[in-house]
């Protein structure tokens, strides 16, 4: 495969593409570690040659995946800081936040051979983190339900509003309660740092309310996002 | 030994949270196999005489013989601490344990033991078995005209083979179907892999099971009729294939005398998680790193296959499928698929039809499929040739079939969850989509 450059129209979209794929498998593996839904609805697959968790449930996996489809465009025009899963209790005051902070490096071109191999690498080793967080994470109070938020910089959060990417999936801006948690510590997971992709964690610990970042670096913008999960 | 081992291994679980298994600290630090067992142990015997800090976890090796069903079969199994008592109760003779592993987390499931070894593993893939006990003299790398002949017979096409018996822990076994096209890059990775424990693992069985007079099933009984070893990777490493639920249990038969080490197992890389029993078979690890590029192709086209396996899921107890097709279309084809009772497949039958805005009608044979209970509790699905009517502007009410198979199905299910219920009614319905083709005048009567 030749090298693509920035400039390769191609580029954006395949960055995009690896980057949602991954945000997936890590929203279904959170899911499972949290023990967010009971382990029945989860079947094994294998993403990067490694075994994951992923769920079966129609509905929920739609919401995942209408969620990032809303997300890819925003990741391609760059303009998407970050996205972020938050686990509520039942009085949907959030108890964890899983932020995937996602940037953009520098570099102007790669060459695509060993870089993918490397980014899967890469994303192998985050992924085997979220498998092993819940050494650092309190558990939760039963009953929690999830919600994904995006931040996103700029007015970019206006033409969403405006325009339904999905039909029938509207995104709103989300309540002040649900973007901050009191007295959060951040926890760092893991920091991945590519030619194509910025991925970093960060952590802190909190007893009441839980951080924990998985930043995926770009840069970034105030408006948070949300979509309503029925659970 | 000098204790620097006990600091670096503290450090590994303490501070960075790693998952250690002996093979990755092994392959760490270069120490041989049993050295790492060994550190491990002797770890643990100190964290936990100290009893302060942080908890830590373990996993461990057991390997035995048990009998089930008058044969003797030699198991080995990944078990978690709590359980080890348990399983060990459950064997007849215990051959050996060891610590498979230390970590501070709980783990779930068994596959971040897994990930844990894949990269220590591809990064030393020439010479993985640097440290391992596991020895064969006449494991060498193939040449390159072994290779390029290794290569084309493997092109052959795939074999479906149905593997299907009840588990000792009541695990089940999928089907399993060798995919035919494996790039060619993936045959420089076996042909190394081979090298070190293939060849050896697969002459293992195949002189076994000359030997064997009993019924003992294993997925390389059966490849170990082809005639090619490469197929048996083909074999394994196709099971992980997602859309069959890898749940086997590999039950062998060996003779003590006929192995290289007393603790050598044929150990096959396939994880299978219980969530009733929590106890973590894993298998050899001859094709750990192997697993089939195939996968590449589907990880683009993960969306739409998700639906796909969906309908195919088998839940953790599957009952045996059989699936008798008949292609001839003008007699009824009677086909009789027993789904586990955890799944309907139902399509639409043919109240489906519009009646409003009807063009024109037209009879013709449409291949359906109807699931009912039969007087054995079994699910039922015939595919017959039924000749119903259409119309070319005809749409697929779906709120209409959603409501009906509700209430259909809740009539149906045994014992289920709730979601699952719903999960597989919302399925059926989602799954099935209008085949025919859409006429022009279509355009305009949607909504």
């Amino acid at each position: 495969m030749a090298t693509l450059t920035r400039q390769d129209l191609n580029f954006g979209q395949v960055v995009a593409d690896i980057l949602c794929e991954f945000l997936e498998v890590a929203i279904h593996l959170i899911l499972y570690v949290r023990e967010i839904y009971p382990s029945g609805i989860f079947q094994k697959r294998k993403k990067y040659n490694v075994p994951v968790q992923m769920s079966c449930h129609p509905e929920l996996n739609q919401y995942i995946q209408d969620t990032l489809h809303c997300v890819k465009p925003l990741i391609q025009k760059n303009e998407a800081e970050k996205v972020v899963m938050v686990i509520m209790d039942k009085e949907h005051h959030p108890v964890e936040r899983f932020v995937f902070e996602i940037s953009q490096p520098p570099l102007l071109s790669i060459s695509s051979e060993t870089l993918l191999s490397h980014v899967e690498q890469l994303l192998r080793a985050m992924i085997l983190k979220i498998s092993v967080c819940d050494a650092v994470l309190d558990n939760n109070p039963p009953g929690c339900t999830f919600t994904l938020l995006v931040h996103t910089r700029e007015a970019a959060t206006r033409n969403m509003e405006k325009v339904q990417v999905i039909k029938d999936f509207p995104w709103i801006v989300a309540d002040e309660q649900e973007v901050h948690m009191e007295e959060a510590k951040l926890i760092p997971l893991k920091t991945m740092t590519s030619d194509i992709l910025k991925v970093s964690h960060s952590q802190l610990f909190c007893t009441e309310s839980q951080v924990s970042w998985l930043q995926l670096k770009h840069r970034c913008s105030r408006i948070s996002l949300k979509s309503r999960c029925k659970t | 030994m000098d204790d620097l081992y006990l600091d670096n291994i503290d450090e590994f679980v303490n501070d960075q949270n790693k998952i250690v298994t002996y093979k990755w600290l092994s392959l760490t630090l270069g120490v041989h196999v049993n050295t790492a067992k060994q550190m491990l142990y002797h770890y643990l015997q100190q964290k936990r005489n100290e009893s302060s800090g942080t908890p830590l976890h373990a996993t461990y090796l057991v390997s035995g013989k048990c009998v089930e069903n008058g044969s003797t079969y030699h198991k080995v199994s990944v078990v978690r601490e709590d359980k080890l008592d348990a399983v060990k109760a459950k064997m007849d003779v215990t051959i050996s344990v060891h610590v498979y592993s230390v970590q501070r987390a709980e783990l779930k499931d068994s596959s971040p033991l897994y990930s844990t070894d894949y990269d220590a593993v591809k990064e030393n893939l020439k010479n993985c078995n640097k440290y391992s006990a596991i020895r064969c003299a006449a494991a060498v790398p193939l040449s390159s005209s072994e290779l390029q002949r290794a290569q084309e017979t493997a092109l052959v096409p795939p074999v479906e083979k149905e593997i299907s018996k009840p588990g000792f822990n009541e695990n089940t076994s999928a089907t399993s179907k060798p995919s035919a096209k494996q790039p060619a890059g993936i045959m420089g990775m076996f042909a190394s892999k081979n090298a070190s424990k293939s060849q050896e693992s697969s002459k293992e069985v195949k002189t076994e099971q000359k030997e064997d007079s009993s019924l003992v099933e294993t997925s390389k009984s059966k490849t170990a009729s082809k005639a090619n070893p490469m197929s048996n990777f083909f074999g394994k490493s196709a099971q992980k294939k997602a859309d069959e639920k890898p749940n086997k249990s590999i039950k062998e038969e060996m003779d003590s005398s006929s192995t290289a080490s007393a603790t050598a197992s044929l150990k096959q890389s396939q994880t299978s998680s219980k969530s009733e029993t929590d106890v973590k078979e894993e298998q050899s690890k001859v094709s750990k790193a192997l697993k089939v590029e195939s996968k590449d192709t589907r990880s683009k086209t993960k969306r739409p296959e998700v639906v796909d396996s969906d309908d195919e899921k088998m839940e953790s107890q599957q009952k045996k499928r059989r699936r008798i097709v008949v292609p001839d279309s003008p007699p009824v084809p009677n086909v009789h698929t027993p789904s586990p009772k955890k799944q309907v497949k139902r399509e639409p039958v043919s109240h489906q039809e519009e009646s409003s805005e009807v063009k024109r009608r037209k009879r013709r044979r449409v291949l359906r499929s109807n699931t009912f209970v039969d007087e054995d509790g079994a699910f039922v699905t015939e595919k017959g040739y039924v000749s119903e009517s259409y119309s070319e502007s005809e749409e697929e009410p779906e709120s209409n079939s959603q409501a009906k198979d509700s209430s259909s199905l809740k009539q149906s299910f045994g014992k289920r969850e709730e979601e699952k219920k719903e999960k597989s009614q919302k399925k059926t319905s989602a799954a099935k989509k209008p085949t025919k083709q859409p006429s022009i005048m279509g355009f305009f009567q949607k909504k």
